[in-house]
């Protein structure tokens, strides 16, 4: 209030009036300036420097074990922790079946949900299933792969396999591809539906040929970061789905390995031994492994939409 | 349209890709094995005659999942190995999570067998006894055989100190903190002649339930006497630093000058450790493989018929023995159900129980069954049906 005055060159720099004899540059706004974008910088280097920092120390530990071709085609069959050798190709391959049940299981109940939530839920239903989304998102996966456990396991008496990890992580899907997909719908123009309708195309049709197709590469790169989410998930797997050396390829029955398996596996081992390093190859494995799906997930968002 | 079309097809063939990809990896890793340690043990047990017996009538093919003790874990792999090198057809895996965590899904019916640092319990324990249990799951008796004897050591961290002779007294003072600097009068008693810095002693324990714990306390009270205040037990009751796993306290030695810790043989030999020699009574004790032998060949057979528990004395003392370390079982049910699966599990464990095997383990760093000790068990393994 005191700043107020009647001199027009003033104004500038009401703020701060003392400063006004600086000429036309204010020395306290240019160190809040300075200061604001270095603490800007810190900030965004704190937050870079673990992110690099394990990305090196990954790739230095176990970047010499995924150059060597048998890592990808080699199990880890006949291979002690005290040995050289072997592969990976166990780990993921079992990695990328359980995602992709997964993924087959749960895409068309999250975005039939979706569909449900944005085209036809009205009222306390549609609220009440919304919120039973969110809730499920916030469900720690170790809570999903007990639950799954505690049903399949103990109550109903089945052998720990493949397929229940699969059960468990699609609980963690399911919200994710519900929360993107219904995003994508809600973006499709109304304009497109009501152009639909005007030409006497049912609801379910137009659904289905108009407003799914414009948002589909919006609902598959939503589906592809989920997948990215559940096959980076370990407590499931941890409880659910034992671990082998060997390749397994039956999800319906006995043990089968998938890369989170294959680090806790071996790292209680000495770090001189070879199998200290084949943990950290398994963990650059997975990063990019993910990596990859996270890139395809952003090249699908880039499909112009229709 | 034909854009859609032409999208959801390349989704497909990712799909596709990542299957094909999946479709053509290897089991076949003896060409790299090999070059290894491996080649040893194929001569040894293609060549000896003792496991002919379990050769050409038993090499069933399959799959064997067993659970339980990390302790045993390396010896376990490196049996695996050897012996799918003369039976390749039966999978066998091994989940080291744990013992009491493997008792529990051999109960739940989970795998074929467990892997234990202790043998079944016969008193009750979070409401359940584990040997009913185990009988109730099995629909007959449950059989304790034990196959890995694991020698612990007490490895230590202190710069120019190669040769440090410590006995179970001293060892309970140092792990309840009442020693606290390493040239303590109590240790320099032990020691004459060697120079001990004042460095603070730092004692590191498993934070984790562990075999390895219960063990040691067990030695300690049996050998310390009143010295240990605790009871044996999983769980440490002493004083000291927590570290997850044995490779924790082993790490936590390495990295902490005036460190002390006690750790599987084979951690402290990886990390190159300082490993203290025991006093049992009558001298001090290197930790060999010779003196772990005689520490073993006291140990006593304490269960009924084919129920092989094992019973280490820790307070011996007869000269030139080791007198701390574990014995590991693996626990089976006598009758099975599933003839076809005791049929793997019997070829397994019998070449388990063989010289071979026993041999091939010492190399590792664990120690191998007593003979006698050994006949048993192999007589064991062929009564199971």
């Amino acid at each position: 209030m005191t700043a107020i005055t009647n001199d027009f060159p003033r104004d500038h720099s009401l703020a701060e009036p003392r400063d006004l004899d600086l000429g036309g540059k204010s020395g306290g706004r240019a160190l809040k300036n300075s200061i604001a974008t270095f603490v800007m910088w810190a900030a965004f280097a704190i937050a870079v420097i673990p992110l690099v920092w394990i990305l090196v120390t990954v790739a230095v530990k176990g970047g010499h074990l995924i150059l060597d071709s048998t890592w990808w085609t080699n199990s880890q069959q006949g291979v002690t922790a005290r040995r050289e050798g072997g592969g990976a190709v166990h780990a993921i391959q079992g990695t990328l079946i359980q995602g992709l049940v997964t993924a087959l299981i749960s895409v068309p109940i999250g975005v039939l949900t979706a569909v449900y939530l944005v085209e036809y839920g009205r009222g306390r239903f549609a609220r009440t299933v919304s919120f039973m989304v969110d809730i499920l998102t916030g469900v720690p996966s170790i809570v999903a792969g007990l639950f799954i456990y505690a049903v399949f396991v103990n109550a109903f008496g089945f052998q720990r396999s493949g397929i229940f990890v699969c059960f468990a992580l699609t609980l963690l899907m399911i919200p994710v591809v519900v929360r993107s997909t219904e995003e994508m719908l809600k973006l499709v123009p109304n304009e497109l539906r009501e152009a639909a309708y005007a030409l006497g195309v049912p609801k379910w049709k137009t659904i289905f040929s108009v407003v799914l197709p414009t948002a589909f590469s919006g609902i598959i790169t939503g589906v592809l970061l989920g997948l990215a989410r559940v096959m980076g998930e370990t407590a499931p797997l941890l409880i659910l789905g034992p671990y082998t050396k060997a390749i397994a390829t039956d999800l319906f029955g006995g043990n089968m390995a998938t890369l989170p398996t294959m680090i806790n596996q071996d790292r209680d081992q000495a770090v001189t031994l070879p199998a200290y390093d084949r943990i950290w190859a398994a963990a650059l494995t997975l990063i990019l492994l993910i990596l990859l799906l996270n890139l395809l997930g952003r090249l699908a968002s880039r499909f112009s939409k229709v | 349209m034909q854009t859609i079309h032409r999208r959801r097809a390349a989704v497909l063939l990712v799909a596709a890709g990542s299957l094909a990809l999946a479709g053509c990896g290897s089991d076949n890793n003896t060409a790299s094995s090999s070059s290894s340690s491996a080649s040893g043990s194929t001569n040894s047990s293609s060549t000896s005659g003792e496991t002919s017996s379990t050769d050409a009538a038993a090499c069933p093919s399959g799959t064997l999942n067993a659970e339980g003790s990390s302790a045993q874990k390396n010896a376990f792999e490196e049996v695996v190995t050897a012996y799918n090198e003369k039976c390749p057809d039966l999978t066998i895996n091994y989940n080291p999570t744990g013992s009491g965590t493997g008792i529990k899904q051999f109960n739940a019916g989970q795998v074929d067998f467990a892997g234990s640092d202790s043998a079944l319990k016969t008193e009750e324990k979070d409401g359940v006894i584990e040997v009913d249990a185990a009988k109730k799951r099995c629909e007959s008796d449950a059989w304790n055989l034990p196959m890995v004897i694991g020698p612990i050591a007490v490895a230590y961290n202190l710069d120019g100190v190669d040769k440090l002779v410590l006995d179970a007294a001293t060892l309970a003072a140092i792990f309840q903190g009442e020693i606290t600097t390493w040239n303590d009068p109590k240790i320099a008693a032990l020691n004459d002649g060697v120079t001990l810095p004042s460095t603070p002693i730092k004692p590191f324990f498993r934070s984790d339930d562990s075999g390895t714990t219960e063990n040691f306390t067990k030695y300690l009270k049996a050998a310390g006497g009143d010295a240990w205040a605790g009871e044996p037990a999983k769980s440490w009751t002493g004083k000291g630093e927590g570290k997850e796993k044995s490779s924790g306290v082993a790490d936590a030695v390495k990295a902490t000058a005036g460190g002390i810790t006690y750790v599987e043989l084979s951690y402290a030999k990886d990390n190159a450790l300082g490993m203290a020699q025991i006093d049992n009574g009558s001298g001090a004790v290197e930790l060999t493989s010779e003196s772990i032998g005689k520490f073993i060949a006291t140990a006593t057979a304490d269960g009924e018929g084919n129920d092989l528990r094992l019973k280490l004395d820790y307070a011996t003392k007869e000269a030139g023995a080791y007198p701390i370390g574990l014995v590991t079982y693996e626990i089976v049910c006598s009758v099975n159900k599933d003839a076809e699966k005791q049929n793997q599990i019997k070829s397994f464990l019998s070449f388990f129980a063989s010289s071979d095997a026993q041999t091939l383990i010492e190399e590792i760093g664990y120690a191998p069954l007593p003979a006698e000790v050994q006949s048993k068990v192999a007589a064991a393994v062929e009564a199971l049906s």
